[in-house]
């Protein structure tokens, strides 16, 4: 039998802050709008084919959503420490506990010798092909008809 | 424990060597066989106390038929604990059978007329189960139903549930059969101490006349603040014993706390003459009590806060009162069942009743700590300048009664004009919310595995206008529901699980569909995988019972959050996250969700990965639980 109150919320919040702000919906608080810091142009170096393996099997997913803009923590649209290869994998060797980097200092560190720096170059060649796909408001049909719905009620 | 000093009825003699007259007919089965010791026994364990006899065991694995009844019972001591059971209105009696209380089970599907109806038996798969869907019942309608138990193994098995509706403070009456001459193993002199400490009352009478009683007052005890599970534990010759003259004692409804008339009339006072009043409400505890806080906030003109989004029975959360008004410097606030600034009225916390019931010291959920989130103190509240323990439920009447008698004509006209303006300004601040919400659900929206804000957003158009339930806890599936769901029944949303335990979602939703199904109620279950796996043959239960329920799987295929705690432990000791994957998921087989439903008789599809299908799918789920057809629909989704 697990539990899940007191950890959870800590943790939870504590966990994976990859990139800037969370979009967390938790109780009696909205989400965060989608971010809207320019994409990143810097060089990449790494293979995105084997980075799409890497980031499954070290589970970035399961913060990050296998795109990167749902889940608990997104970074599509919030590059953040994203920015260069270089940042990256300064990022990924900084966390909480190790040498932590302000603001983010929670993410699971990845040490040199658990994730290479060829590894972390691969698994950021695979995020930078990810593109915010998130259609128009006027696009989607369902949620267009919610707020339609919920202005009429009064 | 409340326990009678009366005398027993006496029948044990009789039935033990009824017992043993049909255990003599019994083939002994093998695996019996090879546990006997020299004396034809099994084996005593290590505290000495004699294992089940072949013949005891012959009998409980259907080997041979009951004992017999020699004696005419003209009028079944259980035909009366069933009448008791009518007259409290209770609708349902859940359990998995059991050998010690047969002579109930017999009562609750024959006596009355029609047999079988108030209360319904309801077949249970496990006893977690049973009392689960009595938590999630209570939850929808306010009021408890009743769990069977069998003896020591049916307790011990239901254990965890009870645990959780303590925690939730949910009324569960609940009884434990007790088979004195049968296996010693299921039986114990104090039996109830098991669950005791979490527990709020519990008895084991000794005679009828006493049983009545303990079922009366279990069911008092329950319902009243701070509500929880209750247990009367009813040996077999009590619930067997011929009872020809046995009249079942008047019941006398519960007395609940209330504010004294200075405290209410103060506090009508500060509704009233205040410039800008404000009402926070909490989890009441019946859906009278919702209505008595619409209407004294509409009374007053006072804008709300709601705990919908939490749990049931809070104010109605599109309610044009409901938000934070056009002012939000209050200068008047009242809490009901949490915290307020001027004046809070909440009931006795669950650690009044821990003080007692914990006799062992174990000191569950950190007690003695108040300050501590989830512990039995009641959490953190605001403070208030007078913080009353009272039932606010109860209180509101009086309350109310003051505030109509202080009104003066010149008030009820500022009350008319403050409550216009903040109905606008709640709509506003929705618009706002729902608008901030709605973009962010934009991002993932045609992603495959699907968001969990897609099946939230895609399942409202097609439930708003139906009379629904939210059933289950949303937090691990985004809790999309918050912004764009309107929860305005009392029982639409019934919020988390009470202890954070999991195999909850399911039965609390079978549960809550127990109270839909007359209702013309529909009820949603938004069901992640591992919670499911805990007790699945809820399923089963909900097919057999023809129940209105919708369960919508969030497969994420994995223990999310327990797979982040063990990647953030591996890389604090720098060993790699790569290997944080054992353990916390679910693949190698993926579950066919859809095949285990088809397995209880569920009709289904799935899983469905393609956003495109949603929808089609999600109104065929809607379609078949309008007709009293569970329905599943496998989702594969976002982690989270």
């Amino acid at each position: 039998m697990k539990t899940n109150l007191n950890r959870g919320c800590a943790v939870l919040l504590a966990l994976g802050a990859l990139a800037v702000p969370a979009t967390l919906s938790a109780q009696g608080r909205g989400p965060a709008p989608i971010g809207h810091t320019p994409e990143p142009t810097s060089p990449v170096t790494g293979n995105a084919v084997a980075g799409k393996a890497l980031y499954y099997h070290y589970a970035c997913y399961a913060c990050h959503g296998y795109n990167g803009e749902t889940g608990a923590r997104i970074f599509v649209g919030n590059w953040g420490h994203l920015a260069t290869e270089a940042q990256f994998i300064s990022f990924l060797r900084g966390r909480a506990n190790v040498a932590p980097v302000t603001p983010a200092t929670s993410m699971p560190n990845f040490a040199a010798n658990t994730l290479s720096d060829k590894q972390a170059k691969d698994i950021y060649a695979y995020i930078r092909t990810f593109k915010s796909n998130a259609p128009p408001l006027k696009d989607i049909s369902t949620l267009n008809g919610i707020v339609a719905d919920a202005k009429q009620q009064k | 424990m409340a326990k009678s000093q009366k005398s027993s009825v006496g029948r044990r003699g009789f039935l033990k060597s009824a017992a043993a007259g049909a255990a003599a007919l019994a083939t002994t089965a093998p695996v019996v066989e090879a546990q006997r010791g020299n004396n034809g026994a099994v084996a005593a364990d290590a505290t000495g106390a004699p294992g089940p006899t072949p013949e005891q065991l012959a009998r409980e694995t259907g080997n041979v038929r009951p004992p017999a009844v020699v004696r005419t019972i003209t009028r079944p001591a259980s035909d009366l604990m069933v009448q008791v059971a009518k007259d409290l209105g209770i609708e349902y009696a859940v359990a998995n059978p059991g050998s010690s209380f047969e002579g109930l089970q017999e009562s609750f599907i024959n006596y009355g007329n029609p047999p079988n109806k108030m209360p319904e038996w309801i077949t249970a798969l496990h006893e977690e189960s049973a009392i689960t869907m009595a938590h999630g019942y209570a939850k929808a309608e306010g009021k408890p139903m009743l769990a069977l138990l069998h003896g020591t193994i049916g307790i011990q098995h239901g254990s965890m549930s009870v645990y959780q509706a303590y925690y939730d403070k949910v009324p569960v009456v609940m009884i434990a059969g007790n088979d004195v001459d049968f296996i010693p193993a299921h039986t114990a002199h104090d039996m109830a101490a098991m669950v005791r400490g979490y527990t709020k009352w519990d008895a084991q009478p000794e005679t009828v006349d006493d049983a009545l009683v303990a079922l009366q007052r279990a069911y008092n005890e329950a319902i009243t603040p701070p509500m929880g599970p209750t247990l009367v534990v009813l040996s077999s010759e009590v619930q067997k014993a011929n009872s020809p003259n046995t009249k079942i004692p008047a019941y006398t409804p519960p007395r609940f706390v209330t504010v004294d008339s200075t405290s209410a009339r103060e506090i009508a006072k500060g509704l009233v003459e205040a410039r800008n009043p404000r009402i926070d409400v909490g989890r009441l505890r019946t859906p009278e009590g919702v209505k008595r806080a619409v209407e004294l906030a509409e009374l007053t003109g006072a804008c709300t806060s709601t705990a919908a989004t939490n749990g049931p029975m809070s104010f109605p959360q599109r309610h044009p009162l409901c938000g934070p008004g056009a002012d939000t410097n209050y200068d008047y606030t009242l809490g009901l069942e949490t915290g307020g600034a001027q004046a809070s009225i909440t009931g006795a916390p669950l650690s009044t009743v821990a003080r007692v019931r914990d006799v062992d010291h174990i000191d569950f959920g950190g007690i003695l700590s108040p300050g501590r989130r989830g512990g039995f103190g009641g959490g953190r509240q605001a403070p208030s300048a007078s913080p009353l323990q009272a039932d606010a439920e109860a209180s509101l009447p009086l309350i109310i009664e003051e505030v109509k008698r202080q009104l003066t004509p010149e008030q009820k006209a500022r009350v008319k004009e403050r409550s216009a303006k903040t109905a606008t300004a709640n709509h506003a601040a929705r618009i706002v919310a729902l608008e901030r919400a709605v973009d962010a659900g934009r991002a993932g929206w045609n992603a495959s595995p699907i968001s969990t804000m897609r099946v939230y957003a895609e399942l409202w158009p097609l439930i708003r206008k139906e009379d629904w339930c939210f059933s289950s806890p949303s937090s691990f599936s985004g809790a999309h529901n918050n912004q764009l769901w309107d929860h305005d029944k009392p029982y639409s949303y019934l919020g988390g699980q009470g202890a954070g335990g999991m195999g909850y979602g399911a039965p609390a939703s079978v549960g809550a569909a127990l109270a839909a199904r007359d209702r013309n109620r529909i009820v949603i279950n938004i069901q992640t995988d591992g919670d499911l796996n805990y007790a699945p043959g809820v399923l089963w239960t909900a097919v057999h019972h023809k129940l209105p329920l919708l369960t919508i799987m969030h497969n994420n295929r994995a223990w999310h959050q327990e797979y982040m705690f063990v990647e953030y432990m591996a890389g604090v000791r720098g060993r790699g996250e790569d290997r944080a994957y054992i353990g916390n998921t679910l693949r190698d087989p993926w579950i066919d969700y859809t095949k285990m439903a088809s397995g209880y008789g569920m009709a289904g599809e799935g899983p469905i990965s393609d956003p495109s299908k949603l929808s089609a799918a999600l109104k065929r789920g809607v379609a078949a639980a309008k007709r009293g057809e569970p329905y599943m629909i496998d989702v594969i989704t976002e982690p989270r």
